[in-house]
């Protein structure tokens, strides 16, 4: 065979190679899904438009540009207190959470605990309680402590609220680091210390970003907690500022409630965004509950 | 700082499965001792106790003569290489290397320094900088047993170090591991389920089956005369045949019966007290069983058979063929031109048959005490089937000596 | 080896040791959780049965009523039909809904070209992460009159909020949690043997018969693990439902959750508040134990 004919065969199979049916099938999941995917972005789409629109109005339409709604926003204070609060809500709620989770977590995965496997159980049972039963004990709790109205205190809750998953999930992803690393470590004449933090930690980490990024984006969403667990307009976090906004004059200012809604959601989309590629791990439920 | 290890009455048990039973072995100090034996036998478990990442049932582990049943693995002062080599993922090469005498708190020049002639002895030094996923597997091995090698401990411990890797790397690793042994001469355990690699580089080879010690002994030896069946079974390749004899005793003299030949017993072959006139299990290695033309003249005896299968490997031929009812296997010279239910004449050397109690499995013929050689044994050939680069014969010669002049032995 | 012979070596050396450090780690989380969810779990257990009040006299000196709460239930037309709304969005929203709507992107998603699959799949769980409050105003904007639905509908007259206030909040509740099961769907695929498809593949099976016969019983485990947590998770559903319709128009939209909240606050019945929060638990247990029932029937 000539080098000609040789090039001439090559080519021939490359074009054979990433050849594709455009098949029915294919066409019909692609354009459902870019139908399924209007019906997600839709009621979306109205905020973005509507955030920057100086006559906006229940529909989307396109919008007659302007920046005077985030102008509005800005500077309003009860909209700036909002976000302080939050941050503070979600900050300390998110910290107390990861660090009490990843304690819990590493001897429930790694060490010999007694009646291990009711605990995590329970744990996994207790996740799934509903709020509205716990709001009302605690409410009377704070009542008699005098933490009423305290954003830390009710960033206990929120953590104690969220402590369950948080720990689950935590432990899976300790569990998913071979424990012969630190095996060898000790082999290797390391102490537990050394071990924990030269090791575990750093391997962890995705696990402690995922579970902190989760517990941050249901903190900072949290609404019934602070509602009832808070009265002063300085602590009202974000969620409870849009809807008491959307009582009071929300019918009138359509923009500046997108914009405030917008502004509020920017935070959580980016962390998102961030951490996407670890989050899909988190999912591997399989058949855990059994 | 030679230090021997000593498992005395050492058992492990989890949950309702026992999976190493009153296991009692010393490893002499400098030795490299291989314990070898199908998976799940309880190899891993051994090492494990012994590096202290598993506490025994019941027994004692010394090393030295110290008893570490309590001590934890960071002060056993043993290094390991796990089967799954166990790199840590975030460390480059370099801190993989330093991590266990950072731990030990060994100042940074030295560090520095050691890692650098470890690296140097494993061809590791253009690598120092890549991560455990950026490696190939011959190269990770080769980083795990730095990890080891970089410490001067009192024991090795290897879990399977080569079983990942490729057949070339495995022979060119395994004679690398034995000179390193040769040079450094720490107390070795090394786990293995391949009997090549227990063949080539052990001083002593342990066997174990169903968390059972089976027989300790010197390579030669354990080939020569497995204290079972199991053992004559999982060495040598191809396996050993098995074939059901009657041991029966006219006039003074014993002989054995099998594959419709009768085998005269000489006066030197010594059988064991618990041996018994009746059944018995014969066995014969694949080399011992010839074809006829090829045969050396003490193979006296001649078998009749019919080809079943020919298998050719090249610089030889196996065999298997139907005689009375059973499936035997021989190894044949290249290009012998026999085929299928071709009839053909096996010859056997009456000395070099084994026998086992038929219920029992274990030998019925006297073991020679240790270097002596009061019972017959095949003589020097190539026994095994790839050739011994990687094996020192350090320890060997005592054994391999004396042997070649006994021929006649049990006819 | 017999048990007997171990016994003859002597008591086990190797029996599990309890590390005090294990506890030093567990305590702080132990500690929370034991003041701020257990004590609230069994205070819950004993105020369900007693009149406490938010204001007045009873909110001092409340007492244990036995049983009152429970009867007093049985005769309230408003705690029957929020049961009834609570399961109907329970259902219809999450173990169909999302379960269906799940699987079936977790499938498309699955076999679509690259570039939709990480478009659409990002907004689907954009929608997931933004917060609950920002979805109720989004789906508020949305169904009401003159808002993008009764223009897609060709209806601008019409709220539907006020029309058909259940089905809009279930869907707003769809619209924004169908990420998670699509995510547990996704994974539970991605974990399932590449060959399984394929061998369905060769032997010629239609794509329906491939997952009806093959991916589906495989699925099994997920698809029952997905069941319990999105019942779960949705049967307290509160903020986006309150945040709608506060529970209207009417009581058209008074899930459980949301009475529990008007009793116990607004209503000052703190007492009965807390009963009907226990029934909330009642149902999501029965739920649960019904699940994992068929899950352990049919294998
Ligand atoms: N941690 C454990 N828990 C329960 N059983 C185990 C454990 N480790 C090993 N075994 C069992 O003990 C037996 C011996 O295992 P192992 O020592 O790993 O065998 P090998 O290394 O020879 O393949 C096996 O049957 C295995 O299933
Ligand atoms: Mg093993």
């Amino acid at each position: 065979m000539s080098a000609v004919q040789a090039r001439r065969v090559a080519a021939e199979n490359l074009i054979v190679v990433p050849y594709r049916r455009v098949s029915v099938a294919a066409l019909a999941t692609n354009t459902l899904l870019i139908l399924l995917g209007c019906f997600f972005l839709l009621p979306m789409l109205w905020m973005v438009f509507a955030s920057v629109d100086s006559n906006p109005d229940w529909a989307i339409k396109l919008p007659t540009l302007t920046l005077a709604n985030f102008a509005d926003v800005l500077s309003r204070a009860d909209a700036l207190t909002s976000f302080r609060s939050s941050l503070i809500l979600a900050g300390t709620t998110t910290v107390l959470t990861t660090v009490l989770a990843l304690l819990a977590a590493y001897p429930l995965s790694r060490m010999h605990i007694p009646f291990k496997r009711s605990f995590m159980l329970a744990i996994l049972f207790a996740s799934g309680l509903p709020v509205s039963m716990l709001i009302i004990p605690v409410y009377q709790m704070y009542v008699s402590f005098g933490w009423l109205d305290s954003l830390y205190a009710t960033a206990l809750f929120l953590s104690a609220s969220s402590l369950p998953f948080a720990i689950w999930l935590m432990k899976n992803f300790i569990d998913a680091v071979p424990v012969e690393l630190e095996q060898a470590a000790a082999i290797d004449g390391a102490s537990t210390f050394r071990i924990l933090r030269e090791l575990v930690l750093p391997l962890t980490v995705p696990g402690i970003a995922v579970t902190g990024i989760y517990t941050f984006i249901n903190a900072w969403g949290a609404f019934i907690i602070p509602f009832v667990l808070t009265y002063s307009p300085d602590n009202q976090p974000g969620p409870v500022e849009i809807y008491n906004f959307m009582g009071s004059h929300g019918l009138f200012k359509f923009g500046d409630l997108a914009v405030f809604s917008l502004l509020f959601s920017l935070p959580v989309i980016v962390l998102y965004l961030f951490m996407s590629r670890y989050f899909s791990g988190a999912f591997n439920f399989g058949g855990a509950v059994k | 700082m030679l230090s021997e290890v000593r498992f005395e009455g050492v058992h492990k048990i989890f949950g309702t499965e026992t999976a190493v039973e009153d296991l009692n072995l010393t490893v002499n100090a400098g030795e490299f001792l291989v314990l070898v034996g199908p998976s799940g036998c309880g190899k891993t478990t051994t090492l494990r106790m012994l590096a202290g990442l598993e506490r025994p049932s019941y027994g004692r582990i010394l090393i030295g003569d110290r008893l570490v049943n309590n001590v934890s693995p960071r002060f056993r002062d043993v290094a390991m290489v796990f089967q799954s080599y166990a790199l840590y993922p975030h460390m480059n090469v370099y801190d993989n290397l330093a991590f266990g005498m950072r731990a030990r708190g060994a100042a940074g020049g030295l560090i520095a320094q050691q890692v650098k002639e470890t690296a140097a002895v494993l061809g590791l030094g253009h690598l120092m900088k890549r991560r455990p996923s950026e490696l190939s597997g011959g190269q990770r091995q080769r980083v795990a047993l730095g990890r080891a090698l970089i410490r001067q401990p009192q024991v090795f411990l290897m879990d399977e170090p080569l079983s990942n890797l490729d057949a070339g790397l495995r022979v060119q690793m395994r004679a690398e591991l034995s000179r390193l042994h040769e040079r450094f001469r720490v107390t070795t355990l090394y786990v293995t389920h391949d009997q090549v690699e227990a063949m080539t580089m052990g001083d002593r080879i342990a066997v174990m089956n169903s968390g059972r010690l089976q027989q300790v002994d010197a390579p030669e030896t354990l080939y020569d005369n497995p204290a079972n069946t199991f053992v004559a079974g999982f060495i040598g390749s191809p396996r050993m045949n098995f074939v059901p004899g009657r041991l029966t005793t006219a006039q003074g003299a014993t002989a054995v019966e099998f594959l419709g030949v009768k085998a005269p017993l000489s006066s030197r072959a010594k059988l064991t007290a618990d041996a018994a006139e009746g059944e018995v299990m014969v066995g014969l290695r694949p080399e011992d069983l010839m074809w006829r033309r090829a045969a050396a003249p003490e193979s006296t005896l001649t078998i009749s058979a019919e080809v079943d299968v020919v298998e050719p490997m090249g610089h030889e031929a196996y065999v298997t063929a139907v005689c009375a009812g059973e499936t035997v296997t021989s190894r044949f010279p290249p290009r012998s031109g026999v085929r299928t239910r071709e009839r053909i004449e096996l010859a056997l050397n009456p000395a070099r048959l084994h026998l086992f109690d038929a219920h029992s499995g274990t030998t019925i013929l006297q073991r020679p005490a240790a270097g002596g050689a009061e019972l017959p044994r095949s003589v020097g050939e190539a026994r095994i089937d790839e050739p011994a680069e990687g094996r020192s014969e350090r320890h060997r010669q005592p054994q391999s000596r004396g042997m070649q002049s006994r021929t006649e032995e049990i006819s | 080896m017999s048990l007997a012979v171990a016994a003859g070596l002597g008591p086990r050396l190797d029996r599990e040791r309890f590390q005090w450090s294990s506890l030093l780690m567990l305590s702080p989380a132990l500690a929370l959780l034991g003041v701020l969810f257990v004590f609230p779990v069994l205070y819950a257990g004993y105020l369900g049965f007693t009149n406490l009040a938010l204001v007045g006299s009873r909110s001092r000196d409340y007492e244990f009523t036995g049983l009152d709460n429970i009867t007093r239930m049985l005769g309230d037309y408003v705690f029957i039909k929020s049961s009834w709304l609570t399961i109907i969005f329970v259902v219809g929203s999450a173990i169909v809904g999302q379960t269906v709507l799940g699987m079936a992107l977790a499938i498309l998603l699955r076999n679509a070209l690259v570039s939709v699959r990480v478009v659409i799949g990002s907004i689907v769980i954009v929608a997931w992460v933004l917060p609950e409050i920002t979805v109720a105003l989004v789906w508020y904007a949305f169904s009401q009159a003159g808002g993008t639905l009764s223009i897609l509908l060709r209806q601008t007259d019409t709220n539907f909020l006020v029309t058909v206030p259940m089905l809009i909040v279930s869907l707003a509740n769809l619209w924004r949690n169908v990420a998670f099961s699509m995510l547990v769907f996704s994974a539970g695929l991605r974990n399932l043997p590449t060959e399984v498809l394929e061998a369905a593949e060769v032997e010629g099976a239609s794509a329906w018969r491939r997952y009806r016969l093959v991916v589906l019983p495989l699925l099994k485990p997920t698809i029952v693990t997905n069941l319990l947590l999105v019942t779960i998770l949705n049967l307290s559903e509160f903020t986006l439902i309150y945040a709608m319709t506060q529970g209207g128009p009417g009581i058209e939209t008074m899930t459980l959750p949301l009475y529990v909240y008007q009793e116990a606050f607004v209503f000052h019945q703190l007492g009965y508040g807390t009963a009907i929060s226990l029934v909330l638990v009642l149902i999501g247990a029965v739920f649960s134990l019904l699940f994992v029932r068929a899950s352990r029937s049919q294998v």
